[in-house]
This record gives structure tokens, C-alpha cells and sequence, in this order.
């Protein structure tokens, strides 16, 4: 098994302070391995900030629980991978797809963000989570 | 995320230090909107000390540019940081919002 290097988990209800301490999770995260490259923790981090995000925007409730945000992010000598999941969430209904934006649109964007900044996103959902896998394969140099 | 304000000769400077989210997003709007408000339509938002911005805060100063140009002056940012200058270059917002190095330069030729 390929060994891991650093890693984080989080999990609590999906509101702003989620946000806030995912992204503390991750500051202190890229302190313990400072070998991954600065543009590579800034765009990981990124991508990791927009799916939390999303969670917390629009992921609905799928019975009395509300929804909890989870992240489990390893880090791996070629690879970053993060888990974000919504858990006693609704399927989303939305379709996966960017949208096109027009540009005074003031939302919208964070999809097509994500895709930029990994190099997979992958889209799991079993019982009554969702879960949203992000890899990046980190330069090395 | 903590805002701040100061009115200089062709415009006010605002500052907004820590991350830019979507926990902080609707307060940079009502920031800004409470500044235009006091009658100053040329806004240079100064992102020195803005170390993150996601999707949800790009839309808050987009909204703020709507707002600014709408009472007929116009918002600028300056002192990009590198996180900050990605999110603008990969979702082509760096045309929209155009960046300046300093808030002193973003009015300087108008």
C-alpha cells in the first residue's frame, strides 16, 4: 500500500464554521508535509474549499438528519486525495456539468473551478451520502 | 474576514484581510454597498492581505463592480495575491476585474 504521508479527516454539521475549519485543516495539513509544492496546496486547497462549499450551499437534508460535511484528505508521495462528503444528504439533482457563465454572473463558477484545478473528480453515492473524490497529481521539482 | 475603509481623493480604498469565502462573501458585498452608499462610487478594493478567494467571494466582488457601476462610478482591485490571481485567470475574470499593483495606481490615469 502506497504510504501516507500526512493526512486530515473533518467531520460536523455543513454550516460556515465547516468551512472555516476545514480550511484551518488544511493550513496545518501542508505544515506537515511542506514538501508538496506551493501552487500545488493553493490549487488542492482550492478545489477543497469550492466542494466543501457546496455542501454547505445546497445539499439537502434526505430525511430529520441534517446534513453533515466529512473530508478525508491523504497525502501520498504522487498523489493528493480528498473526500468530500454531504452525509444524510439528497442525491443532487443538478447535473454534474459546468455551467457557462456570463460574466456579471455572480455564481455558478465553482464546478467548472474544481475541474481546473484537479486532475480527477470522480462522484460516489451510497445510502445517504455524497461523496466527491478529488485527486491531484503534485509536481515535483 | 475584517473590512476596512478610507476615503482618498478619487476614490475609497477598501481593505479586506483574511479569506475570502463563502462565510465572508455577503459581507464584502454589504461592505462595499454600505460604502457607494456614503457616496463614494470609485471603489478600489486593496486584496493585499486577502490570502484566499473561492468562487463565492469572486461573485461578491462582481456583484460590488454591478453595484459600483450602477450608481455610476466603477470598483478596481489591486495587490492581487498569487491564490487570488489564479482564481481570477482560470475562471477569465482577470479581463473583468482588472488588477493594479497598488490601490494608488487603479484610478491613477483616470
Amino acid at each position: 500500500m502506497t504510504e501516507v504521508l500526512a493526512s486530515r479527516s473533518f467531520r460536523g454539521p455543513a454550516a460556515d464554521e465547516a468551512i472555516e475549519a476545514v480550511h484551518n485543516d488544511l493550513d496545518s495539513l501542508w505544515l506537515d508535509a511542506p514538501f508538496v509544492q506551493d501552487i500545488d496546496q493553493m490549487t488542492f486547497t482550492t478545489a477543497v474549499i469550492e466542494s466543501a462549499s457546496n455542501i454547505v450551499q445546497h445539499a439537502e437534508p434526505a430525511g430529520q438528519e441534517p446534513v453533515e460535511l466529512g473530508m478525508d484528505i491523504i497525502v501520498q508521495p504522487a498523489l493528493l486525495q480528498a473526500r468530500v462528503s454531504a452525509y444524510h444528504a439528497k442525491s443532487p439533482y443538478e447535473p454534474m456539468e459546468p455551467a457557462t457563465q456570463s460574466e456579471d454572473a455572480e455564481s455558478g463558477r465553482g464546478l467548472a473551478l474544481i475541474q481546473a484545478l484537479v486532475t480527477t473528480l470522480t462522484f460516489e453515492r451510497q445510502d445517504s451520502t455524497n461523496t466527491w473524490v478529488l485527486t491531484r497529481s503534485p509536481q515535483h521539482g | 474576514m475584517e473590512f476596512s475603509y478610507e476615503v482618498k481623493d478619487s476614490y475609497a480604498e477598501v481593505k479586506a484581510d483574511g479569506r475570502l469565502n463563502l462565510v465572508s462573501a455577503a459581507r464584502l458585498r454589504e461592505f462595499v454597498t454600505g460604502v457607494i452608499a456614503s457616496g463614494s462610487k470609485r471603489i478600489v478594493v486593496n486584496l493585499e492581505n486577502t490570502a484566499f478567494m473561492d468562487s463565492s467571494g469572486l461573485g461578491a466582488l462582481i456583484g460590488c463592480l454591478k453595484a459600483a457601476r450602477q450608481a455610476g462610478g466603477d470598483l478596481r482591485i489591486a495587490a492581487v495575491q498569487p491564490q487570488v490571481k489564479m482564481v481570477l485567470q482560470l475562471t477569465s475574470m482577470d479581463k473583468v476585474l482588472t488588477a493594479y499593483g497598488t490601490a494608488e495606481e487603479a484610478f491613477s490615469n483616470d
